[in-house]
């Protein structure tokens, strides 16, 4: 699971308001642009983006690894009509388009959270909303970014427990009913011990916070945002 | 001073705790000892109130602890039986830093707490490592950092050498030495009484959710078997 690493590299640097929005335009960009074309201009820029806070993408991507087998399979079974089953290659290859599109998105996504310490977030969605409904947002995106990690780790001991004991050998079906069972029970137990954590260290609704400043790192990513907008536009127009 | 009176805690039909008496005097090193599943952690629990008291008060500096909560969380700091759970952030100093964040401190006094509780538990130079990537003798000092940058006067620690080789638990064991001689009083429960037994002011034995024994622990018999806590022997 992605998670925030320390570093220095330039994402590092630029805002966590910057990096929003260089997400958000690119979104749109995305959602605008969906010829071939626009979508290989965009992979460039994926790829910048990417390099600014030298992460790889095939680590991204296994970051994301349980949303692919949806991405993969959905051109698949959009082109796939009537019966006998026949492929239609349009309906693929416009799904195929959609897909790629996701995973450009999710890339991208995926520096945000690798270069953004949580409390940063929390203060730059603080920001962008007014008052009690950004602090109700900021504290469940903090939430989440706490909790899932410290999940996933519990199902990694959970898998790798069961294979010691070669749990591995048993059906699929029961081996899924085991870990499925075990996750929502580990899942329930593990948010009652991060809740009594964070009581004991006195969370708050309105803790400091990074104070955000915009700097010259910044304007970069907000050209970029900029173009992403200009070149979405000049798509749907 | 945490003051404990006529404290009762069930859960569902039994009895966890059961009309406990104490008091903690500031500055005490105080050793809570026990079998397993006679109330000692849940005790602790409640003196900076992660548990409600069916019946009785504790009271952190005159306060009942549920009156003011913040006053016991931070007045009361707790490093916690699995260390692990404790760690919230990805980083040892954003994790250190979660806590004065939340007290609503100024971002350069954030910083000298952070510093300054690292340097203290010798984890300075990883300060921007990422948590799940420590030693469990690391984790111990990373949650006990976190703790200590709350400055809380009274600080808990539940069975803190579980799991830990013999130098993490001499690293630990200093770093408490140093936070008593600073002024903080230091509660520890355990079933281990290795190390903690000799610095210790009082030792306070729990049995069945009551106070089976509290005094000096060179009043209770070495050889005293009621309690089901082994006390390490002396040399003749």
């Amino acid at each position: 699971m992605l998670q925030y690493t320390p570093g220095s590299t330039f994402a590092h640097r630029v805002d966590p308001r910057g990096k929003l929005l260089v997400q958000m335009s690119f979104a749109f960009a995305s959602f605008c642009r969906t010829t071939p074309r626009g979508l290989i201009i965009l992979t460039v820029v994926a790829g910048i983006i990417l390099a600014s806070g030298r992460c790889r993408p095939e680590s991204m991507l296994r970051g994301y690894l349980p949303a692919m087998p949806f991405l993969i399979l959905a051109p698949l079974v959009a082109g796939i009509t009537g019966w006998p089953p026949t492929v239609e290659f349009e309906a693929v290859y416009i799904a195929g388009l959609a897909s790629y599109r996701i995973v450009l998105i999710l890339l991208v996504s995926g520096v945000y959270v690798v270069t953004t310490p949580i409390r940063d977030s929390r203060a730059a969605v603080q920001w962008l909303l007014p008052r009690r409904v950004g602090s109700a947002a900021g504290i469940a995106i903090e939430m989440v970014f706490r909790f899932f990690p410290l999940l996933r780790a519990d199902v990694t001991r959970l898998r790798a427990a069961t294979a010691a004991r070669l749990g591995t050998s048993r059906p699929v079906r029961e081996r899924m009913q085991h870990l499925g069972g075990k996750t929502l029970r580990y899942g329930l137990l593990r948010a009652d011990r991060l809740s009594e954590a964070l009581q004991a260290r006195c969370l708050a609704w309105n803790p400091t916070l990074r104070t955000l400043q915009l700097s010259r790192h910044d304007i970069p990513s907000i050209i970029l945002s900029v173009l992403l907008v200009y070149f979405g536009l000049q798509g749907s127009a | 001073m945490i003051q404990v009176e006529n404290l009762t805690h069930r859960k569902g039909q039994t009895t966890v705790i059961d009309g406990i008496s104490l008091k903690i005097d500031d500055g005490e090193w105080v050793v809570i000892a026990g079998a397993n599943g006679s109330g000692k952690t849940t005790l602790i629990k409640h003196f900076n109130g992660l548990l409600s008291p069916d019946r009785g008060v504790v009271r952190v500096n005159d306060t009942p602890v549920e009156a003011d909560l913040l006053n016991a969380r931070t007045t009361v700091g707790m490093v916690f039986q699995q260390p692990r759970d404790q760690l919230v952030a990805g980083t040892v100093a954003a994790d250190v830093a979660f806590g004065p964040e939340n007290l609503g401190l100024e971002r350069n006094a954030i910083d000298t707490r952070v510093e300054q509780a690292l340097e203290t538990v010798g984890m300075s130079e990883k300060a921007q490592q990422r948590v799940h990537t420590l030693s469990g003798g690391e984790v111990a000092r990373v949650a006990l950092a976190g703790v200590l940058a709350m400055r809380p006067d009274h600080l808990i620690c539940d069975e803190p050498f579980t799991g830990l080789d013999t130098t993490s638990r001499q690293a630990v064991y200093e770093r408490l030495c140093e936070i008593s001689a600073s002024g903080t009083s230091i509660i520890i429960v355990t079933h281990d009484l290795r190390e903690v037994i000799a610095p210790a002011d009082r030792l306070v034995v729990l049995s069945d959710g009551q106070v089976g024994f509290n005094g000096a622990p060179t009043e209770l018999p070495a050889d005293d078997d009621r309690f089901n806590i082994s006390l390490p022997t002396t040399p003749d």
